[in-house]
């Protein structure tokens, strides 16, 4: 008997390291990341890239793209966090993976960096239609620029693209000087999707075409409706980074000097170091990543949350929300987080006012329309996850005794009510009494 | 032509006057008291068209006691006045007790009305 209970606790214990091997609602930061390559020697001439993302902590499992023994699930649990596909030119992969089993992986809220290079295969181009990114359908075309690339390149290919989004929790607070060298293939995104956005752009005057050959007619791909590097967040805020080009991970492209033809300034290391690293922060849930509460609604005066509200109640609202820093939550500081009460149609909309501790708050009075209410907490902000909470609460008209008595405006309806009365009461009088 | 309608107007004011006069007290207490009823009435609904309709239910409350009473005034002096003959047979005691009960009622509605 004694040995059963040792033997369950050191199983236990070995369990419990286990346990804590992957990202969950307390820790979202994803921690095992499978990186499939289509050539080992990808190890080596990313190695910077791949050396930050282990020394951030993540635990990076290296495969061939057509390893047979491949799989993201193992008898319905994910063995993965985060998936880097590194491998352009496969055509299938091993084991038990396709584009269907890697949607599922994304549809699981795992996170994705895809990219292709100067030729993507078909395989990879239907895993980034999935997405919502259409890569060029001509597949020996690359993107060509003939006034943003660097001085050092020959046939205009290598292109120095410094058209980034604005948004500090995708591509952290300090901003990239240097511009970003790219060389690979175009993709557009469809104008009606909200989920995709581009993060880096290519330049009015770059286009897409094959570069080696002469040009029969306008290329379909042009302007800054090439994305060169994109991101999508789906509506379970799994993210995931789509990018034209292999070797802006290069170690290469990371360490070469940059001046961009056209302008003066010589930068003595591309932006493309700082670029992929943020990025990969963001990917991976370091940051960006937002926690919220519960909602918390009671009438002024009161603390206890009430079953059932009537008209005209001044109450307060209020909900905590918290945003992952990498290690640990920290309160969201954020002047644009704003409630509705809602019916079929938002009747009140409040911006809700922080006090920096993550707690945000309001109160406002109830309108003046009876029936089933919701508060609803609607957040998107660019880069940030998406916070959609709401709580459903009544509310009732007056009561019978609850309307209001003594209306000065009705004075002189109730004077002329007793009035009345008394003209009566003299009348009777007068007419019994007469002579 | 103008004087001729001046004088019928005269004449006609003095001829209604003078036999308005020939009525019994007791009726004319009675038109007395429907004419302040109807008065009072019409002050609430200027004050309303001035002020607005706001508690709807007080103003229908007054409106209603003015007119409700000015009615059943109406109805008691129909039913005393002795050159009715339909209500030759019913007894001036029964009349003005119908009047003070229906009187009771309205201004027990009223009250409740009157928010």
């Amino acid at each position: 008997m004694m040995n059963l209970s040792r033997s369950v606790a050191l199983i236990s214990l070995f369990l419990l390291p286990l346990l804590s091997f992957s990202f969950s609602v307390d820790n979202p930061t994803d921690q095992r990341v499978l990186v499939l390559l289509d050539d080992l020697s990808l190890k080596s001439s990313h190695s910077i890239f791949f050396g930050s993302l282990k020394s951030r902590g993540f635990d990076l499992d290296f495969k061939l793209a057509d390893d047979s023994k491949l799989a993201l699930q193992r008898y319905g649990q994910f063995l993965y966090d985060g998936l880097i596909i590194f491998a352009p030119s496969t055509e299938r992969f091993g084991g038990s993976l396709d584009s269907k089993s890697i949607a599922d992986f994304v549809d699981s809220g795992r996170d994705l960096i895809l990219s292709a290079d100067t030729s993507a295969s078909d395989l990879i181009r239907g895993i980034a239609l999935e997405c919502g990114v259409d890569f060029d359908e001509d597949s020996s075309a690359m993107v060509i620029d003939h006034s943003s690339f660097p001085l050092s390149d020959g046939d205009h290919t290598l292109i120095a693209a410094d058209d980034l989004v604005k948004s500090d929790v995708i591509l952290g607070k300090s901003k990239i000087e240097a511009p970003v060298l790219f060389r690979g293939v175009a993709h557009s995104l469809n104008p009606t999707n909200n989920l995709v956005l581009k993060v880096l752009s290519a330049s009015p005057s770059a286009y897409s075409a094959n570069p080696s050959s002469k040009l029969s007619s306008p290329p379909q791909l042009t302007g800054s409706a090439i994305s060169l590097v994109s991101v999508m967040q789906a509506r379970n805020n799994a993210r995931v980074v789509i990018s034209g080009s292999l070797q802006l991970f290069s170690d290469r492209l990371f360490r070469s000097a940059v001046q961009k033809a056209g302008s003066p300034n010589k930068y003595e290391k591309s932006g493309n170091e700082q670029f992929a690293t943020e990025l990969s922060k963001w990917v991976f849930h370091e940051r960006g990543h937002l926690k919220a509460g519960s909602l918390v609604h009671h009438r002024v005066g009161e603390t206890d949350e009430p079953a059932i509200y009537r008209i005209k109640d001044d109450l307060e609202f209020s909900v905590e929300i918290l945003e992952w820093s990498g290690r640990s939550w920290e309160p969201y500081v954020a002047d644009d987080v704003q409630v509705q009460f809602y019916m079929m149609s938002p009747y009140v909309l409040k911006t809700l006012s922080t006090d920096k501790k993550g707690m945000f708050h309001t109160s406002f009075k109830v309108p003046d329309v009876y029936g089933v209410f919701q508060f609803k907490v609607e957040y998107e902000k660019l880069g940030y996850t998406t916070l959609s909470l709401s709580k459903q609460i009544p509310v009732r008209p007056y009561r019978h005794n609850e309307y209001e008595r003594f209306i000065p405006t009705a004075y002189p309806y109730y004077g002329a009510c007793f009035t009345t009365m008394a003209g009566f009461f003299v009348f009777s009088f007068v007419y019994l009494y007469h002579k | 032509m103008v004087k001729s309608t001046s004088k019928d107007a005269q004449d006609l004011f003095r001829s209604l006057h003078s036999a308005y006069s020939a009525t019994p007290t007791n009726l004319k207490i009675i038109d007395m008291y429907v004419v302040f009823a109807v008065f009072t009435a019409l002050i609430q609904v200027a004050y309303m068209a001035l002020v607005g309709s706001f508690p709807f239910n007080s103003f229908l409350s007054g409106v209603l006691s003015c007119v409700g009473t000015a009615v059943l005034a109406v109805c008691l002096r129909i039913q005393v006045n002795k050159e009715n003959k339909e209500f030759k047979d019913l007894a001036p005691e029964r009349a003005f007790a119908d009047f003070v009960l229906c009187n009771l009622v309205l201004h027990l509605v009223i009250i409740n009305f009157l928010g």
